[in-house]
């Protein structure tokens, strides 16, 4: 074993400096000890790709503005892709934090661009295709992407259960737009309200202990 | 999938729910302890053993997950494997939205380790599952050689005893609040001392264990008339005051302790049960000895460690979580502002010590174990110490470059004809 002469205490493992005082040892009877500890590289959480993403981002946004101002339009294109890249972020934001878990993932996502369609629509000249299109569809879409994926990840019917309910109560939404008389086409909504009904009524008909139990256990206080 | 298992979940312990909200990539909450054997670890015997463990151990099969209100433990069928030590001391072990258990089984030649998430259970509760986990693995593997003498194991409380919620069973009520909220004013504490340094590159833990006689160092104590944990928390007040830039020495010096509330309520439970005390010691002009400081901790430790006292701090943190305000507000919002009022209370706090005690096995296994050894993250330099036989191990853990404090502390020890085994991670 080593000695630290200075600090007056025995070193175990082949340290070549005291871990105390940083002196160097001296080196002792030679043999070599068991390491007490493992030595672990440095670990730093490196995102290549969000990196180079990031670079392309400011590229873009700099290039298109730098663009606009030699070549003036009518349009204020630059703003639209700054808003495009913001929207693309925020999406990933939400992918990469929440990878874990796909049914809230998924859930996230259909939150996330619903919004995102609205503002775009209303950035656009609100013509209403967010109202009348989008979100309907996007809640069908992430019904059928949920039940497909559950599948498939084989996920135990208590894990999705609860967000499968919010996506089910997401679809009826639109029924807010009819009454409201906020849409002008009504199929898209009408079969998103139709289809997440049916939807919710299976997962109380068949579900119904379990979505009981789930709540009981995210809601108590 | 059409199961109708019954979804099994537990709330959270009140200390739980703070480490919980609390935790993060640089002060991750997870406590490590370690048995040193004189022998190479085998790793499919420890695997057995774990397996073998893990059964008396039901709750340390779950899962952390977050409700609208509050975060809860979920039972899984997760099957933990035992690894060779591959990651920094007491690495994360808690991410928000991943499922996995929260605590891991490393072994490194001739040691185990067992690295808790704190939200499961605290140093004492985690060392009945580590001297579980050891005791099978030595009868394992030692069967022939212990021939008819197998000891029994030495902690076998009933299951539902070890997943008691002491923290609720002992809760009187709402009037000691309103109590402990008037003589709140008699001492108000200042801002303490807080040890700068710089971080080590990944954040990692930079540990520095010494290994002495405890019965020498208890000597030692003994000729100041105090215990152990009053002469080494004096040792680090003193360490700590020696390495103070001149300028910072009008703030007091305060420790933060944590106190095992089995030994003053009866609980058999492996979850968290305990709660802490501060002593504080502000230096005076001129020079400070260590029995000057040895006196005043002594105090602090008689006035604090008292039914009344901590029955009175058990029932505030109680009955913050039992108010009916704070249960309904969701838990984002719970967790900023557990953490604000955490990094608030930060500044009163100098450091920390905590003593495990001492830990006994059969005797029959003596000649297989070397000591055993206890560490935390910290946000500072901070002691976790315990004894097993004559074997007193006293481990630094600091998130700094520095280790000044540290080489002080030995050195006082050192030069008092000590005989101090030193084995670092650095």
């Amino acid at each position: 074993m080593r000695y630290c002469s200075h600090c007056k205490v025995r070193i175990r493992g082949n340290k070549e400096f005291c871990p105390l005082c940083g002196n160097s040892l001296p080196a002792g009877d030679g043999s070599a000890q068991k390491e007490v500890y493992p030595e672990i590289p440095p670990f730093y959480e490196r995102h290549v790709a969000v990196r180079i993403m990031a670079f392309i981002s400011i590229a873009a946004v700099v290039t298109s503005f730098a663009v606009y101002m030699i070549f003036p339009a009518s349009v204020n294109w630059p703003l639209l892709v700054v808003f495009g890249i913001l929207s693309m972020w925020l999406s990933l934001v939400v992918v990469i934090r929440k990878r874990h878990n796909m049914p809230k993932t998924i859930m996230w996502q259909v939150t996330v661009a619903s919004a995102l369609s609205v503002f775009w629509d209303w950035e656009t000249g609100w013509k209403g295709w967010s109202r009348e299109y989008f979100i309907p569809i996007a809640c069908v879409t992430a019904m059928l992407v949920m039940y497909v994926t559950a599948k498939i990840m084989k996920l135990s019917v208590r894990d999705y259960i609860a967000y499968a309910l919010l996506n089910g109560l997401f679809g009826i939404v639109p029924i807010l737009f009819i009454l409201l008389d906020w849409i002008e086409v009504y199929h898209a909504s009408i079969v998103c309200i139709a289809l997440s009904i049916i939807f919710i009524s299976a997962i109380f008909i068949f579900q119904g202990e379990n979505i009981k139990e789930e709540l009981n256990k995210r809601m108590h206080i | 999938m059409k199961q109708r298992k019954k979804v099994e979940w537990t709330r959270l312990d009140n200390a739980s729910k703070y480490f919980a909200a609390v935790s993060n990539f640089k002060d991750t909450k997870v406590f490590r302890l370690a048995c040193e054997l004189y022998e190479d670890v085998d790793p499919e015997a420890l695997q057995k053993a774990l397996d073998l463990t893990l059964e008396s151990f039901p709750l340390y099969r779950s899962v952390l997950r977050r409700g609208i209100f509050w975060y809860y433990l979920e039972a899984s069928d997760i099957k933990p494997t035992v690894e060779i030590e591959s990651l920094p001391v007491c690495a994360p072990i808690y991410y928000k939205d991943r499922r996995n258990l929260l605590f891991r089984v490393f072994y490194y030649n001739s040691r185990i380790n067992l690295e808790v998430f704190h939200a499961l259970s605290d140093g004492t509760g985690a060392l009945w599952f580590l001297k579980t986990l050891v005791h099978h693995y030595l009868v394992l593997k030692h069967k022939e050689e212990l021939g008819g003498r197998i000891p029994e194991l030495n902690y076998i409380a009933p299951i539902s005893k070890k997943m008691d919620d002491s923290f609720r069973r002992y809760y009187t009520g709402g009037k000691i609040f309103k109590q402990h909220a008037r003589n709140d004013d008699v001492k108000k504490e200042s801002a303490a001392y807080r040890i700068r340094g710089t971080r080590t590159e990944d954040s990692r833990m930079r540990l520095i264990e010494g290994s002495m006689s405890a019965k020498a160092v208890l000597g030692q104590a003994h000729a100041y008339d105090t215990t152990l944990t009053v002469y080494i928390a004096s040792l680090f007040i003193y360490s700590i005051y020696k390495e103070m830039p001149a300028r910072a020495k009008n703030f007091p010096i305060i420790l933060s302790i944590p106190i095992n509330l089995r030994q003053f309520f009866e609980s058999a439970t492996a979850r968290n049960f305990f709660s802490t005390m501060n002593v504080s010691y502000r230096f005076e002009k001129g020079e400070a000895g260590l029995g000057d400081i040895i006196q005043k901790v002594r105090e602090t430790f008689q006035r604090e460690l008292t039914e009344e006292m901590l029955n009175k701090q058990l029932n505030h943190f109680m009955s913050l979580e039992k108010n009916p305000l704070a249960r309904v507000v969701p838990l984002p919002l719970k967790d900023y502002s557990i953490r604000l009022v955490d990094k608030l209370n930060d500044r009163k706090i100098t450091a920390a010590l905590s003593n495990i005690g001492r830990i006994t096995m059969p005797e029959e296994f003596d000649g297989y174990i070397r000591q055993f050894s206890v560490c935390t993250s910290a946000r500072r330099p901070q002691i976790c110490m315990c004894t097993y036989g004559d074997r007193l191990v006293i481990s630094f853990t600091s998130p700094f470059r520095e280790t000044d404090i540290q080489s002080t502390f030995f050195k006082y020890l050192s030069q008092s004809n000590i005989d101090i085994e030193i084995s670092s991670n650095f």
